[in-house]
């Protein structure tokens, strides 16, 4: 059996009386790109900083391709990882920050220039590469953001939210980077709450919700939780409490009710045929519909039947 | 070790990358150097003093006197009148020689302008005693003997005394003034302005922008992160003193004394500064407030500590009080080795006490300097 690249095993972390992880547990295998999922305040970013070193004071084991993460400083030479914010030097170019943070993995000077440019080509700023930071717009600052963690060429790459505050194309130019990055062989975990994201770019997905893992797959393993039924999204002019007192749950064995709050309903079926039923009790009960769409299964649906709540709360 | 460099070259190549860079560690340290070196006056104007000798006398025995007054550190002017203007007169009374012949006491007078420079006062002060101990030597010697013959080329006691004069161990031969105060005072309170400032801000932007954090991603420990940042502003203390020394050297022809001395006591002057500036960079959080706190205590130190105008004309009390100013040490140790040109034996206390200034200000920094907001 091939060795595992990450293990986290109990993971436990509080701030006071505020449980950020608990009983976190994951693998990773070499190559695999996972997506982690979940709301704000899920315990991400707790995650990400306890396997970056930076925090303490924590239960559970962490062990990278089976050696105690923080037993062995020179372990991190092996990870790279790139914080949400643009942690660097704005005063310096492009160049010069590869240069310095390629500088502290003790590459040999004329190697860490060849892999900075040829970084800066993969994440597209050859171009700018001499101009200083400062000058750049959000999007290119988070490639460089990328890039930075990419230079001393890492076995695992860890990202925490790496498309936040960025336009769609700068999104997808990063999304881009994270599957090639994991088509050449490096593991990638990268946090965010975009399922459309994990979706197109992670071949395994975990959901955490509340300082744990709710479901880990792939994308087909986990849609099949909520199994073969019909996701209908309803939203119009009502409250969650008129909603559900018009479609009490369970209210039945054909629907089941993902999600439900003011103006808004996610609810599966098992057979489409029961979908005008449902209309004619919301009519009965007086609620107006605006909308209704009927969907395949998607992530979303699988996020919220786990976590009962959408991306968005 | 390499790690440390890394980390602390960028500092100081981040901080020479600054648009202001060479407006506040060159222009704006010569304006202060110009201000206060023209204030407390320059040394080297007055190396000679000068000597007006009112010679009424009527006899020989005046200008025998004269002559040994005269002197390469001595402009004298002798003269009939009573001058219109003077920095120093000695007036030889008329009945001088007749004085001197009946060995009955004698009275000179020595007027000096108050506004007349003190060290070349003290210079004229010692040629006159030493001329008057010397002709009081030789009329002792020649006893009892004719005073007419005094004269005459073959007496043996003309001219036969000479005087010595040297300052008791420990003295102070000279108080310091001019440029070569001012560059030393300027330097101590510029490094001190500009490493608590770049140094404080750069440790608070980077700990808010996570890049301390970031640095701790890689295998760089902790103690490699904090020497290094503790480097980089000990370089930014030295590029500074470099600038400024480079410029005395140039425009105010600069004296350090002692070269190596002088430098030690800036390296380790620097040091302290540095440990400090990441002390106020951590506890404090907004850039306008690392600035005001940086000016108000560059500046507190550099009053207090002598860097503005020599501590040796200070009251006692004021003295006692500006032992708490690092400045007062580092300025107190330049004093000593360039105006009083004193070796380590003498600076080594003074050495420890910054040295002391800096561990406490390390431990500060120490326990306050987080990685993260």
């Amino acid at each position: 059996m091939q060795q595992k690249i990450l293990e986290i095993k109990n993971l436990g972390k509080s701030y006071g009386e505020t449980t950020a992880l608990a009983n976190f547990s994951l693998d990773l295998a070499p190559g695999e790109v996972l997506g982690l999922l979940g709301p704000n305040g899920a315990g991400k970013t707790t995650l990400i900083s306890i396997l970056s070193g930076t925090l303490r004071d924590f239960s559970g084991s962490v062990a990278f391709r089976g050696q105690d993460l923080f037993a062995d400083r020179r372990l991190k030479n092996r990870i790279g990882i790139v914080p949400q914010e643009m942690a660097f030097y704005e005063d310096l170019s492009a160049l010069e920050n590869l240069l310095f943070w390629g500088g502290l993995y003790d590459i040999p000077e004329k190697e860490l220039k060849r892999r900075a440019l040829e970084l800066l080509a993969v994440v597209e700023l050859s171009t700018r590469a001499r101009e200083p930071v400062k000058k750049f717009s959000g999007g290119m600052k988070r490639r460089l953001n990328v890039a930075i963690g990419l230079v001393h060429r890492p076995e695992l790459l860890l990202l925490d939210e790496p498309t936040v505050g960025i336009d769609v194309q700068a999104k997808v130019s990063i999304l881009d980077i994270i599957r090639e990055v994991g088509r050449k062989g490096t593991s990638v975990v990268f946090t965010t709450h975009q399922l459309a994201e994990v979706e197109q770019t992670c071949s395994r997905i975990a959901i955490m919700d509340q300082g744990k893992i709710l479901a880990t797959g792939t994308l087909a393993e986990l849609i099949r939780i909520v199994g073969e039924k019909e996701i209908v999204e309803v939203s119009g002019e009502f409250s969650a409490t008129a909603f559900s007192e018009a479609i009490p749950a369970p209210s039945g064995a054909g629907i089941e009710i993902l999600s439900v709050s003011d103006d808004f309903a996610m609810l599966a079926f098992a057979d489409s045929q029961d979908i005008p039923a449902m209309m004619q009790r919301l009519f009965a009960h007086r609620l107006h519909v605006a909308d209704l769409k009927i969907k395949s299964p998607s992530l979303e649906a699988v996020f919220l039947k786990m976590t009962g709540r959408s991306l968005r709360d | 070790m390499k790690k440390i460099w890394h980390i602390g070259r960028l500092d100081l190549k981040l901080m020479v990358k600054d648009k202001a860079f060479f407006f506040w560690v060159l222009l704006f340290p010569l304006a202060f150097i110009l201000i206060f070196g023209n204030l407390f006056g320059s040394s080297r104007t007055d190396t000679r003093a000068s000597l007006t000798v009112l010679n009424q006398d009527r006899g020989k025995w005046g200008a025998y006197f004269i002559r040994k007054l005269e002197s390469p550190k001595i402009e004298l002017a002798v003269v009939n009148e009573p001058p219109a203007e003077y920095y120093r007169v000695l007036v030889i009374p008329p009945d001088f020689s007749t004085r001197i012949e009946r060995k009955a006491a004698q009275e000179i007078q020595f007027l000096k302008d108050s506004e007349a420079d003190l060290k070349a006062g003290a210079v004229a002060d010692t040629k006159i005693t030493q001329a008057i101990v010397k002709l009081l030597a030789e009329l002792v010697m020649y006893g009892n003997r004719d005073m007419k013959a005094f004269f005459d080329t073959r007496n043996p006691y003309r001219d036969l005394v000479s005087v010595h004069t040297r300052l008791p161990k420990d003295t102070i031969a000279k108080i310091p003034s001019g440029f070569d105060h001012t560059l030393p005072g300027i330097l101590v309170q510029f490094v001190m302005m500009m490493v608590l400032i770049y140094g404080g801000i750069s440790v608070m932007e980077d700990r808010k922008h996570r890049v301390l954090a970031r640095i701790l991603y890689s295998s760089a420990s902790f103690a490699e992160l904090f020497g290094g940042k503790l480097l980089g502003r000990l370089l930014m203390g030295l590029l500074q003193s470099a600038i400024l020394v480079a410029a005395g050297l140039l425009l105010f022809r600069l004296n350090l004394g002692n070269v190596w001395l002088s430098s030690l006591n800036i390296v380790v002057f620097a040091a302290a500064m540095a440990a400090l500036s990441i002390f106020v960079g951590s506890v404090l959080r907004k850039e306008e407030l690392i600035i005001g706190v940086s000016m108000l205590l560059a500046n507190m130190f550099a009053g207090l500590g002598g860097c503005w105008w020599p501590i040796e004309i200070v009251p006692p009390a004021f003295r006692a009080a500006a032992m708490v100013s690092p400045a007062y040490w580092a300025m107190d140790t330049f004093h000593k080795i360039i105006f009083f040109g004193k070796g380590f034996a003498a600076v080594w206390p003074n050495l420890l006490v910054l040295l002391g200034f800096g561990a406490v200000s390390t431990a500060l920094a120490l326990r306050f300097f987080k990685v993260e907001e």
